[in-house]
């Protein structure tokens, strides 16, 4: 491998890829971190349901767990992409406007890669939920905390703590799944490294060099997690 | 309906499925009494003394705190509280000390302490700050105002958690077995501060399997067994001269132990 | 909804199902040796132990599509491979799918076979040492043995995730279910009905997946099912 070549092209100069590969990991990140953010809404909704007593409730999200544990991320996203400009371009009609609408990347990624990360953070949001001893739960009723003083105070800090491990792998999936959303045509790392490849006709520089930002975004990433790991367990940890 | 009546219990009954296990049980707490409940395990001694804060619903029966009596409505096959509210309200009147401590592990010991006058009464901060250390001061613990849970022994959580629930101002103190989740050698620091509390004229009823601790500390003595109070009056006569023979049976087992 | 379009998609996509199970089966069994290898290895030395945690890091910290367009376009790039007898195989998309899987699942189902291993008491490997046996016949008749029992059931999460991860060959032309439901979605634009045939597809093979999994731990641990007495 001639290094000179490689680092020109990947590099920041007039003919490197650079600042190209740059915004797309930024954009990558983007998606992720919006992704995330959606699945821990989904994820709350998933564990609130199951842990309602409702039926019902509980019925729907083992579904949605289920379903979304058992099909391909890639079947999702195409939902989204496909499905989702339908249902925009009907709306459309309905209200009057000609023509496709259809739903951008960013939003498909958040959506699609978040819904499929929601049904893992589910499992472990209500697992986190359940391992707060039943003792802090009965004395917070019996100091007469209302329900929301008691799930501001007691419950979200105490559960987001016993879920943040789990967090912690579900965001390393999300970031390695936002590859997929590439197929929308979303310009992030992914889809800047194949379009690189193909018009410089150097794919192993551009994958390798693809490859070793992942990498670097999780592996950092992993750090960040397990830093806030240690410094929220700190209370828990006997000395 | 007096002013001295801390807590007010009428005919309660409690099942747990097929299991009824308190039978009718009315019980009046006056201002400045300290009651002990004892009784064999399965008496329903901590169920009685979990309904008084609704920790349990009770099918049958009325209980008030200071006179005000929590109102209940049927709902499908038993009760519940007819207003939250007033049931958060009453319940901030009691302090409930458990007997596995029940501290909120992700705050320290102030934290855990300030928490409820905070946020539940709505006191200053300041002001419950400055209350909470002394209470830490008189319970021994103010030199671990800033550690976690996990970081203390058994003792050290016990009493922590009795400052925790003086710091509400209860009207009454109720303690489930405080002691029996400790290993022996902390046994004595927790009844020491018990003890300093009902010398002070609190208003206490403790569930309790130490029945020297018991004899020495109460103004009157319950025996539950089977679900009903089986005896009940000043602790000389209740562990010195019981009037019935299962109570005698088991002052027997457990003084001479 | 429309039945008969359904039912006219659920026969295209049919037809995609053998090679969706080919690439999974293939994939899971040949990782799934590759696993149990890069775990026994593992703990040979301590370089064998740097290499395959740098094998098992690097997989597992990037993203699979990757790992398939490095193999499948990326190594083209080398005249040295083109040449290479390899190239009949590495020029089609079936054989880079099925090496960039089998690489994937590998590295995962070594740190599952890794704890299995580890879960082995050490009275286990004393009583069987204590009876004579070599460190193979140990490690082929008790080590692992007990290590798989306790690895399948993380194990079987790891094959749902590859049957789930075969999908990813569509991108790289092959035509099986996601492929075609890709190949469908693209002409009628109609998401909706072809995902609701397609996910059901891959559900169904889960739960069998699922349920075959469930029946072989039982099969494997007759000393853990409850004697009817």
């Amino acid at each position: 491998m001639d290094f000179d070549a490689y680092f020109q092209l990947i590099g920041f100069g007039p003919k490197g890829w650079g600042a190209l590969l740059l915004q797309a990991a930024a954009m990558t990140l983007a998606v992720s971190a919006s992704a995330f953010a959606a699945s821990l809404v989904f994820g709350t909704l998933g564990a609130w349901a199951k842990l309602s007593g409702v039926r019902a409730a509980a019925v729907a999200s083992e579904t949605y767990t289920t379903v979304l544990r058992g099909i391909p991320d890639l079947l999702v996203i195409y939902l989204f992409y496909f499905g989702g400009s339908s249902v925009m371009t009907a709306i459309g009609h309905m209200m009057g406007h000609e023509g496709f609408l259809g739903l951008n990347g960013f939003t498909v990624g958040t959506l699609a890669v978040g819904v499929v990360a929601g049904a893992y953070q589910t499992e472990a949001l209500r697992g986190a939920f359940l391992s707060i001893p039943k003792g802090e739960l009965e004395a917070a009723r019996a100091v007469g905390m209302g329900r929301l003083l008691m799930l501001r105070r007691i419950i979200a800090p105490r559960t987001l703590r016993f879920a943040l491990p789990s967090m912690g792998n579900v965001w390393q999936q999300v970031l390695k799944e936002s590859a997929l959303v590439s197929v929308t045509g979303l310009a992030e790392l992914m889809r800047q490294m194949h379009v690189a490849a193909g018009s410089t006709r150097m794919p192993f520089d551009f994958y390798i060099t693809g490859f070793l930002i992942y990498l670097a975004l999780t592996t950092l990433s992993g750090f960040g997690f397990r830093a806030a790991e240690v410094h929220t367990m700190r209370p828990e940890r006997r000395s | 309906m007096s002013d001295t009546e801390a807590v007010s219990l009428t005919g309660l009954h409690k099942r747990f499925g097929a299991n009824e296990v308190l039978k009718g049980v009315s019980l009046r707490a006056h201002t400045g009494e300290v009651i002990a409940v004892i009784g064999a395990s399965g008496s329903g001694k901590s169920t009685l003394l979990r309904c008084i804060p609704l920790l349990e619903i009770p099918e049958a029966g009325e209980i008030a705190i200071g006179g005000e009596t929590i109102r209940m409505r049927a709902a499908g096959k038993g009760r519940v509280p007819a207003d939250a509210a007033q049931v958060n309200r009453l319940r901030s009147n009691l302090g409930f000390v458990f007997q596995s401590f029940n501290l909120w592990a992700h705050m320290t010991v102030l934290q855990n302490v300030i928490e409820a006058p905070v946020h539940v009464q709505g006191r200053p901060k300041a002001e419950a700050i400055a209350e909470a250390e002394a209470l830490l001061e008189k319970v021994g613990m103010a030199d671990k105002r800033d550690a976690y849970p996990a970081h203390l022994s058994g003792g050290q959580q016990q009493r922590a958690a009795i400052a925790r629930a003086l710091a509400m101002r209860p009207r009454a103190l109720l303690f489930d077995e405080p002691t029996s989740a400790l290993d022996p050698e902390l046994v004595s620091e927790v009844l020491r501060v018990i003890r300093a509390l009902a010398a002070e004229g609190r208003t206490m009823l403790i569930v309790t399997h130490e029945m020297a601790f018991a004899a020495d500390v109460a103004s009157r003595a319950i025996f539950l067994h089977d679900g009903r109070i089986e005896e009940e009056g000043p602790p000389a006569q209740v562990f010195s001269d019981p009037q019935t023979e299962r109570c005698r049976q088991f002052v027997m087992r457990h003084l001479n132990r | 909804m429309d039945t008969v379009f359904l039912a006219e998609t659920m026969g295209k996509l049919l037809a995609g199902l053998p090679l969706t199970i080919e690439l999974a089966i293939i994939s899971i069994s040949a990782g799934a040796v590759l696993a149990t290898i890069l775990a026994l290895f593992r703990a040979t030395s301590p370089i064998a132990e740097a290499i395959v945690r740098g094998y098992v890091f690097t997989l597992r910290g990037t993203p699979l599509l990757l790992q398939i367009f490095l193999i499948y376009y990326g190594l083209g790039q080398f005249a040295e491979v083109r040449h290479s007898i390899l190239w009949p195989f590495l020029r089609q998309p079936y054989w880079c799918a099925i090496l960039a899987l089998t690489i994937n699942t590998s590295a995962y189902g070594s740190e599952i076979i890794r704890g299995g291993l580890q879960s082995v008491p050490a009275g286990a490997i004393e009583a069987g040492r204590a009876a004579g046996m070599s460190r193979l016949l140990l490690t082929r008749r008790i080590v692992l043995p007990i290590a798989i029992r306790q690895a399948l059931p993380a194990y079987g999460n790891e094959m749902i995730a590859m049957v789930k991860a075969t999908s990813l060959a569509s991108i790289v032309t092959l035509m099986e279910v996601s492929g075609i439901a890709y190949a469908i979605i693209s002409e009628t634009y109609r998401a909706i009905e072809v995902f609701l045939c397609a996910g059901a597809i891959y559900l169904t093979l889960n739960f069998l997946l699922t349920r075959g999994l469930a029946v072989l731990e039982r099969w494997l641990n007759p000393h853990l099912v409850q004697s009817r007495t």
